[in-house]
């Protein structure tokens, strides 16, 4: 009898566990480690974390030649094709389409101004996108399960949605700062002029291809209050901590890679112009003197890195300041607008701006100190001439947006100014004019690929060298 | 009486057990003439259809009733017996009869079963096979012995490194397809820390932390109808592993001690050229004052190494005794040889084991320390084994299998920018090693090779190295720590409630703590920082199983009714040091100058399962098995998370029905079977990333993101189902045996990480997707040409061959990317495509004429490439292994070969030893006896063949080296890249000496054994160039092996064993 019992905990056990299937709910499988809830100026945060690297580039900077590789030069020499865009879509665009698409807190200021907020920074981002790679998805893109395979829109149609984003964005700022900006600290005001600034140079951008709807949002744009002074500048702020570092403190302090010097492009024209923005741009070599180094050298070529002029110190401190959209690029665009004649004043209200331009631009990158600026302006090449006004105004806006390659060599692209010489040897003797799409979407997506690169806007193959819709032949 | 009638009216619900009025019970244990355990014999009373079957330990226990009493007791091989049931309680039986003993496997849930009654396949190998030449990573003993099982591992220089076993090819689009690892019935962890891209240490799968010493068998369990019972955990295949016990029978203890002492060497290096230095041409640079100098360049495209007269690295550092001399530019053939020294690895076991009539006991202490081959790397391991059962009272028994494993180890870094693994991929062919040993001056300024003088002054300004430190800087002050204390077995309960039914109860577990930490000191490449992982992983298993055996005259029949609930639990911390420490060497969190990152981890996953199987037999020589098993997991949707499967398996033991004498043993056998599998935790919800914070002058923000990974609700469990039949011969008495299996299985509805087009706002989506067909045979021939008493020769040769398609894959989508790997912007992508093979490589390859299949070249005649390009599987054609042992007096030899056929993978470092110019091939001679380094001009130049993109024209042209190796292969061409990964390999040989009993009368030991063994001793063949090691490509966690980005040199070893018994 008593021996019997002893197996009754086991049986007991076992019926226990028998008994014990019943269902788990939600809650035992919703990761533990992971938030649920996300606020929408937090998503805007971590969207705008992504926008130093628009500029700090390896390869941006190369097509417009503000930088030479002293060694490894492949990128300077347009090796890499096919460029990535997924990083875009999945970071920062998905963020911003989730706060859009999401109930916000008023808590974090008005409703309305974080999703203008969002929608400036997406028409921002779309801007960059659309300018490097063409024709790319759009309409369909950021629907998660419901699109996997999206079709690439025309250029065309992408800058028109982007241009009533901008609208809807500046038609719906109210008084009030929002949270969590690590851009403007939340200032409304500075995100309006922001917008309409980026709203106005995209109009310029259709100069070549379409002045007439250029103009008209260009003037759409100027009306509703651009950016009018460099603290209106949408730079990214820099940290000195290692998780908000500088793209090039990062290459030239934490890796060690002296391999950027100013190009010999550059430094030749800055330099007999006794340009003070030169000892911002550049260090001096070893002997004392700014000398540029030759775009896009082989390989095989050996640079004795002293005698170059490598980029300057001030520009690759840990918290650098990385400039994205500037007042001076504003001047520029109202000077070209009127020079040719999309906003009224011709030559006089070209060469106010342009002139103003110039000031503004020293003041960005010399801290304030136009002491250099009479010397600069006593060169004959750089006083404002009708004849040669739209090469002055590009080359100097060239100028300008050192660092900020990839709208450096959008307005290269579309202006042909300056004159430059593609890497020698390379891509088949010509800069690139638009960047690969990423080798994923062959396979991705397949069907839509195709159909974007079989109806270029002017032909080509899927490479460097095909145009974008408003880099008119 | 009340409780008891309850507890046998829910028996008889359970089982058709019939009780028997007046009876009384027997117990025996069955042998034969020589003393040796019967297994799985046949007892039955005789005049009655009420019998039972011995278990693998030869017992049995049946009810009598009736006047006199008769049991027959028989075994296939062996004549019957009867016996006369006295007034005793207990007998021994002693089968008469010359046949063999019939053997018995574990299955699944560690059930005992004749081999001849499975329906599927299984195979069995002999601890003592495993332990041949101490090989101290289980799983890479397996390698070539069992049909079917494919093991990659990585070399020796590792430590312990990753062994990754597949069992019949790939069955998952993930890849992650490693079969379940049961030791004693609990199943425990194999999982692994290293990282999943080659870079860092490889820490190695942990089912290494079993002593091999203790293993009595291992069983492999191949296909999903012999692992259903485990449900999703194994359906990828099972390895059961059986430990050593100790004997119940008379009290008797034995004690065995073994020792094993070999010396590691590195071999197979890649043959590197001897006649450039550093440079990217061929002219010397000159400092100011017109000294010439090299600098800290990593390529090897420079000058002649012709004795000139240069300022090198060292002489560039003020504190060193050569500051500022001149000294000549030559080679140093063995620069990268010189970095690794001779290790060894020592290991020590001993194990004391013993029982009575109602006990058994064993314990073993294992003991295991290498010197790693390069500098300041270690292992140690310490095992503690302990299997005790104990009969508490007749029908109680209570047993505990406990094991205790600690690791700890100092490993070597491997993978781009490891330690030493770079120096074949950029490195100067005029570095002396032995100069870079001394790696810290006086002063605490570390010596690096990777830097660049100022020119005017001859000094180094800026010390921190572009791309690779001094490799004696990342051995002795950059270290990789890790350590682990696990302890996994079981405790467990049996009742025999009547004769035939028996009711287990077990508690298993595996824990662990796993810590990994990482010292990067001031002076390298990187900022100085301290990281640190403590990880902690608890896996229990609540086990309930009921067995019946009864035989009904010629029918046996046998049922299982089980319940088990899995629970795991893992939580982790870890933490890495930003922007340096505010001490130097003070290698704590605390030291972190900036915000530290941090992260913790925890995941609870559970599944409740209850299962159950019923086999039949029919004279021995007709079976039939069928197995249910419902899981309920807590990683699926709520309305997903329920699911059942079935299998069914037949085997037919022909000879029994044919009188041809020379087939000792004919069987064929047939299963069906499906084994359902869950998902990881939290995949059907989404959440959010935790993002970088920015710490701002006025305010902190904490940012949030959108996860790249869009999660499902609506995903359901996957099925592998697997169709699988075989037949089993053995002929002229056993001396001759073939084991053929044909299998189909197709595993659907996997749930796997999408890629996506990023446009859709995610990289990856969760989902069921996909179809993969395995079809496949297994072979393995067993035989024993010789067998006499002075020489015998056993052999066993297995082979094994599988096909994985890719049938389905999502709508919409017909590529799935398993892996990628980039190097200077070109991919190359690892694809699943539908109506491919598993696993093709895809990526740039020379463009080619399509009439000819001539390489097209551009203007500069170089090599044109595609975009895109299928290069085929990465899955060889068929593996297998092939061991002979021979007896000859009194010497034992065991040679291992193992072989694959087909496969290929991509080689990072013969790509970077070309590009860096240091490969043999960048300065051989061309088809004019000139250097390819030479000029064109000159006569010397690459030649190339190939026709014209522009004019369509044949063109023969030389070509300079650099530009058509650095430039155009070693970046662009894939194609160049990818090698066959056939190969045949000598993995083990052992030559013992066995003492004589005699010869040991004056000592204490009752056997000794001494024997010369060598693991790794020789690649007898390889289809890929010198240098690479197509058996080593496992690195870490990830799931196949087709990428080599700096693997360890090969280790071989040789050593000598010494097994004692007292």
């Amino acid at each position: 009898m008593k021996k019997i019992h002893l197996f009754i905990p086991i049986l007991f056990a076992g019926l226990l566990l028998l008994g014990s299937c019943k269902k788990f709910t939600e809650e035992d499988n919703t990761d533990p480690n992971r938030p649920t809830k996300a606020s929408g100026t937090q998503l805007i945060a971590n969207a705008e974390m992504f926008l130093a690297d628009m500029s700090s580039s390896p390869f941006g900077v190369h097509y417009p030649q503000h930088l030479s590789n002293t060694s490894f030069t492949d990128n300077s020499r347009y090796t890499t094709i096919y460029f990535n865009f997924y990083g875009w879509y999945a970071g920062p665009l998905m963020n911003l389409e989730t706060a859009l698409n999401s109930t916000l807190d008023a808590n974090e200021g008005p409703i309305v101004n974080q999703q203008a907020v969002a929608k400036i920074l997406k028409a921002f981002i779309f801007w960059h996108m659309t300018d490097r790679w063409g024709d790319i998805p759009y309409t369909e893109a950021l629907k998660g399960a419901a699109n996997f395979t999206p079709k690439y829109d025309k250029q065309q149609d992408i800058y028109n949605n982007l241009f009533q984003l901008l609208d809807e964005a500046n038609a719906a700022i109210v008084t009030g700062n929002i949270k969590n900006d690590i851009m403007y600290g939340g200032d409304m005001t500075k995100w309006k002029k922001m917008g309409n600034t980026i709203h106005m140079l995209m109009a310029l951008r259709l100069s070549k291809v379409d002045p007439v709807k250029g103009a008209a949002e260009f003037i759409k744009a100027n009306n509703n209050g651009v950016m009018a002074a460099n603290t209106d500048n949408f730079a990214y702020p820099h940290l000195a901590d290692p998780a908000n570092e500088n793209y090039w403190y990062n290459q030239f302090t934490r890796l060690g890679r002296n391999w950027f010097a100013v190009s010999k492009p550059l430094v030749d024209y800055m330099k007999p112009l006794d340009d003070p923005r030169l000892p911002v741009f550049a260090n001096k070599n070893t002997a004392g003197n700014y000398v540029g180094l030759d775009y896009g050298l082989p390989g095989s070529t050996t640079v004795v890195i002293n005698n170059y002029s490598l980029l300057g110190s001030g520009l690759r401190l840990q918290n650098s300041p990385v400039y994205l959209v500037t007042y001076a690029q504003a001047l520029f665009a109202k000077a070209e607008a009127a020079k040719l004649g999309w906003i009224a004043g011709a030559d006089v209200t070209a060469k106010t701006n342009y002139d103003l331009a110039l000031e503004q631009s020293i003041r960005q990158w010399n801290n304030n100190d136009i002491s250099g600026l009479p010397l600069f302006k006593s060169h004959v090449e750089v006083q404002y001439d009708p004849l040669t006004a739209i090469k002055q105004i590009a080359t100097q806006r060239w100028v300008h947006l050192f660092l900020n390659g990839y709208e450096a060599w959008a307005e290269w692209r579309r202006t042909g100014y300056p004159a430059l010489v593609a890497a020698p040897g390379a891509n088949g003797n010509q800069i690139p004019r638009r960047e690969g799409y990423p080798v994923q979407e062959r396979s991705n997506n397949t069907a839509n690929y195709n159909a974007a690169v079989g109806s270029f806007p002017y032909g080509g193959n899927d490479d460097l060298n095909a145009r974008v819709w408003w880099d008119k032949p | 009486m009340k409780t008891k009638r309850l507890v046998i009216m829910l028996c008889c619900m359970i089982f058709p057990c019939w009780m028997m009025a007046q009876t009384r019970l027997i117990t025996g244990t069955v042998r034969n003439n020589s003393g040796n355990v019967v297994p799985a014999a046949s007892v039955l009373l005789k005049g009655t259809s009420n019998g039972v079957s011995a278990d693998e330990a030869g017992r049995f226990s049946i009810n009598v009733s009736g006047k006199n009493p008769v049991l027959v007791i028989s075994s296939a091989g062996f004549g019957s017996q009867e016996i006369s049931v006295g007034s005793a309680d207990d007998y021994n039986i002693v089968l008469n009869g010359t046949g063999q003993l019939e053997g018995v496997v574990v299955t699944a849930l560690g059930i005992s079963r004749k081999e001849r009654s499975l329906g599927y396949a299984t195979q069995q190998i002999k601890g003592e096979n495993l332990t041949l030449t101490k090989e101290q990573n289980v799983l890479g003993s397996l390698a070539g012995k069992v049909a079917g099982v494919q093991v990659v591992g990585a070399s020796g220089a590792s430590l312990g490194g990753t062994q990754k076993t597949k069992i019949r090819g790939v069955n998952s689009l993930n890849g992650n397809d490693q079969p379940l690892i049961v030791v004693d019935g609990t199943p425990i962890s194999n999982s692994n820390f290293g990282n999943s891209n080659g870079n860092g240490p490889d820490l190695g799968n942990v089912a290494q932390d079993i002593n091999p010493d203790d293993i009595e068998s291992v069983n492999v369990l191949k296909g999903p109808a012999a692992s259903a019972l485990y449900g999703l955990r194994g359906q990828y295949g099972v390895i059961l592993i059986t430990t050593r016990k100790g004997k119940r029978g008379a009290k008797k203890i034995d004690v065995q001690y073994s020792s094993a002492f070999s010396i590691e060497k590195t071999g197979n290096f890649l043959p590197l050229q001897d006649i450039y230095g550093v440079g990217n041409n061929q002219t010397f640079l000159v400092l100011a004052n017109g000294d010439k100098y090299v600098n800290g360049n990593d390529e090897s495209w420079g000058p002649k190494m012709d004795g000139t007269p240069v300022r090198m690295y060292y002489s560039f550092y003020p504190q060193d005794a050569e500051f500022g001399k001149l000294t000549p530019f030559i080679p140093h053939p063995d620069n990268v040889k010189d970095y690794f020294r001779t290790g060894f690895n020592i290991v020590n076991n001993i194990a004391v084991s013993g029982g009575n009539e109602n006990m058994s006991f064993r314990l073993s202490y294992n003991n295991a320390y290498i010197k790693g081959v390069m500098p300041g790397t270690s292992l140690t391991r310490n095992n503690i084994g302990l299997n005790s059962s104990l009969d508490i009272t007749k029908k109680l028994t209570a047993g505990a299998n406990i094991n205790f494993a600690n690791n700890k180890a100092t490993r070597p870094s491997q993978g781009y920018q490891g330690t030493a693994t770079g120096q074949v991929q950029w490195f100067q062919r005029n570095i002396d090693m032995n100069r870079l040993k001394n790696y810290r001056y006086a002063d605490g300024t570390i010596m690096n090779w990777n830097v660049n003088p100022n020119t005017t002054t001859g000094i180094i300004t800026n010390n921190k190295p572009s791309d690779w430190n001094n490799p004696y800087f990342d051995a002795y002050a950059n270290s990789n720590d890790d350590n682990r204390d696990r302890i996994f077995g079981d405790i467990n309960l049996s009742y025999q409630v009547i004769p035939g039914l028996k009711l287990a109860a077990f508690l298993r577990s595996d824990m662990y703590t796993q810590n990994i930490s990482h010292k990067e000191a001031l002076g390298g490449r990187l900022d100085e920082g301290y990281s640190v992982t403590k990880y902690q992983n608890k896996e229990f298993n609540y086990e309930f199983l009921a067995q019946y055996t009864k035989l009904f005259g010629q029918v046996s029949f046998n049922a299982n009714v089980g319940a088990n609930k899995y629970t795991r639990n893992v939580s982790s911390v870890s933490g890495a040091t930003v922007g340096g420490l505010s001490s130097p060497a003070f290698y704590s969190l605390a030291g972190s100058v900036a915000r530290p990152n941090l992260s913790s981890f925890i995941l609870n996953k559970e599944i409740r399962s209850v299962y159950a199987m019923a086999s039949f037999g029919y004279r021995d020589i007709y079976f039939l098995d069928a197995s249910i098993r419902n899981d309920v997991s807590s990683t699926l949707p709520v309305q997903n998370n329920s699911y059942s499967y079935p299998s069914v398996s037949a085997s037919f033991v022909f000879s029994e029905l044919t009188k041809w004498k020379p087939l000792s043993f004919g069987k064929l056998r047939a299963s069906y079977a499906v084994a359902g599998g869950d998902v990881d935790p939290y995949q059907t919800r989404n959440t959010y990333n935790v993002g970088t914070v920015y710490v701002g002058p006025t305010a902190t923000i904490n940012t949030l993101s959108v996860p790249d990974r869009l999660n499902n609700a609506g995903i359901k469990p996957s099925f592998g189902k697997a169709l699988e039949t075989g037949v089993e011969l053995k002929f002229l008495n056993n001396r001759l045996g073939i084991d053929f299996t044909y299998y189909i299985q197709r595993n659907e509805n996997q749930t796997i990480e999408l890629n996506v087009s990023g446009t859709s706002g995610f990289a990856t989506t969760v989902a069921n997707a996909g179809l993969i067909e395995n079809k496949g045979i297994e072979l393995s021939l067993t035989g024993t040409p010789v067998q006499s008493k002075f020489f015998t020769w056993n052999t066993t040769l297995n082979f094994a061959r599988n096909r994985s398609m890719v049938k389905e894959l999502y709508p919409g989508i017909n590529v799935y990317q398993l892996d990628n790997n980039v190097y200077s912007s070109v991919p190359i992508f690892l694809n699943a495509a539908v109506g491919k093979p598993f696993g093709s490589l895809v990526g740039q390859a020379y463009l080619r004429d399509s009439a000819t299949g001539q390489i097209k070249l551009d203007a500069a005649n170089l090599p044109l490439f595609e975009t895109n390009h299928d290069f085929g599987t990465v899955l060889p054609k068929f593996t297998g292994g092939f061991l002979n042992s021979f007896k000859i007096w009194k010497f034992d030899l065991n040679a291992m070969i193992d072989f694959q056929s087909g496969g290929q993978f991509f080689s990072w470092t013969k790509m970077l030893a070309i590009k860096s110019g240091q490969a043999e091939e960048t300065a051989a001679l061309n088809d004019k006896g000139v250097n390819v380094r030479e000029t064109p001009a000159n006569g010397g130049g690459v030649r190339v063949d190939g026709i014209s993109n522009a004019t369509g024209l044949p063109v023969t042209a030389y070509v300079d080296a650099r530009s058509y190796f650095r430039n155009t292969i070693g970046t662009r061409i894939y194609e160049e890249w990818l090698f066959d990964a056939s190969y045949i390999k000598l993995r083990e040989v052992s030559l013992g000496f066995n003492f004589e009993p005699a010869m040991l009368k004056k000592t204490p030991f009752k056997t000794a054994k001494l024997a010369f063994i060598a693991r790794n001793p020789a690649m007898i063949w390889q289809k890929a160039p010198k240098g690479l090691e197509p058996s080593e490509l496992s690195y870490g966690s990830g799931s196949i092996s087709w990428l080599e980005k700096g693997e360890f040199q090969t280790v071989r070893s040789y050593g000598v064993s010494l097994n004692l018994s007292f």
